[in-house]
């Protein structure tokens, strides 16, 4: 809540102003302020640039600890790289996976959903809690 | 923006650190005979396979663009290697 708007609060509880002018006197003070965002109201969040890897061993010991900061940009560049992959690859790549019990038909993955998918990556948390390590992937 | 400054840290098992400084375009420059080859080479690969030259070239340079802000830290305890692109 802020100043002015407590003053009129306790103008009114003070007896000072009724409750009709302190009602008009609260809807002045918004249409002065009308881009004071609500104190609870949720804030837009800046867009993600990175994506962070954090591993840490603590079974060995020293501990060891593997800390990647990776620029979505690169995974967005790096997936449209793929387009490029020759449909006979493609092709061969799927009877491969298929042997290998991985029946996914890599033909059907567009790029535009690989895209999407980099940057729905903003809103993930992968946190592994492990008494012996952790690991923790985010967008910051 | 494309990499101006990749910095190579290495801490030996004896606690000393090998620090490496790469200025990325000086050292374009002085390769780009070879650098040239390579592109060539890489047309060439791309034409035998069926790929897009002109789409390998772009993306490639894209991924270039990309690589700023690229940190990479491994510390196992005793040794120690740092890769970042600036």
């Amino acid at each position: 809540m802020n100043e002015q708007r407590r003053q009129i609060l306790e103008m009114l509880a003070e007896g000072k102003v009724t409750a009709d002018e302190a009602e008009r006197l609260i809807a002045a003070l918004e249409r002065e302020q009308p881009e004071t965002p609500q104190p609870g109201a949720p804030r837009q969040k800046p867009r993600p640039k990175y994506l962070r890897v954090l591993v840490e061993d603590n079974s060995s010991d020293p501990p060891g600890r593997v800390n990647v900061r990776v620029p979505l940009q690169l995974l967005r560049a790096g997936v449209r790289l793929t387009s490029l992959i020759p449909p006979q690859a493609l092709t061969r790549i799927n009877t491969k996976l298929s042997e290998s019990g991985v029946p996914i038909d890599l033909t059907l993955l567009k790029p535009q959903d690989i895209e999407e998918l980099v940057d729905q990556l903003g809103d993930v948390t992968i946190d592994v809690d492990d008494p012996d390590s952790k690991v923790q992937v985010f967008c910051e | 923006m494309i990499p101006q400054l990749v910095t190579v840290r290495y801490r030996r098992p004896d606690g000393r650190w090998l620090r490496l400084y790469v200025p990325v375009l000086p050292v374009v420059a002085v390769l780009s005979p070879l650098l040239l080859l390579a592109v060539l080479a890489g047309l060439v690969a791309c034409l035998a396979t069926g790929m897009s030259p002109v789409g390998a070239l772009r993306g490639t340079w894209q991924l270039l663009w990309a690589l700023p802000g690229t940190r990479i830290e491994v510390d196992d305890g005793q040794t120690a290697l740092l890769v970042s692109v600036r």
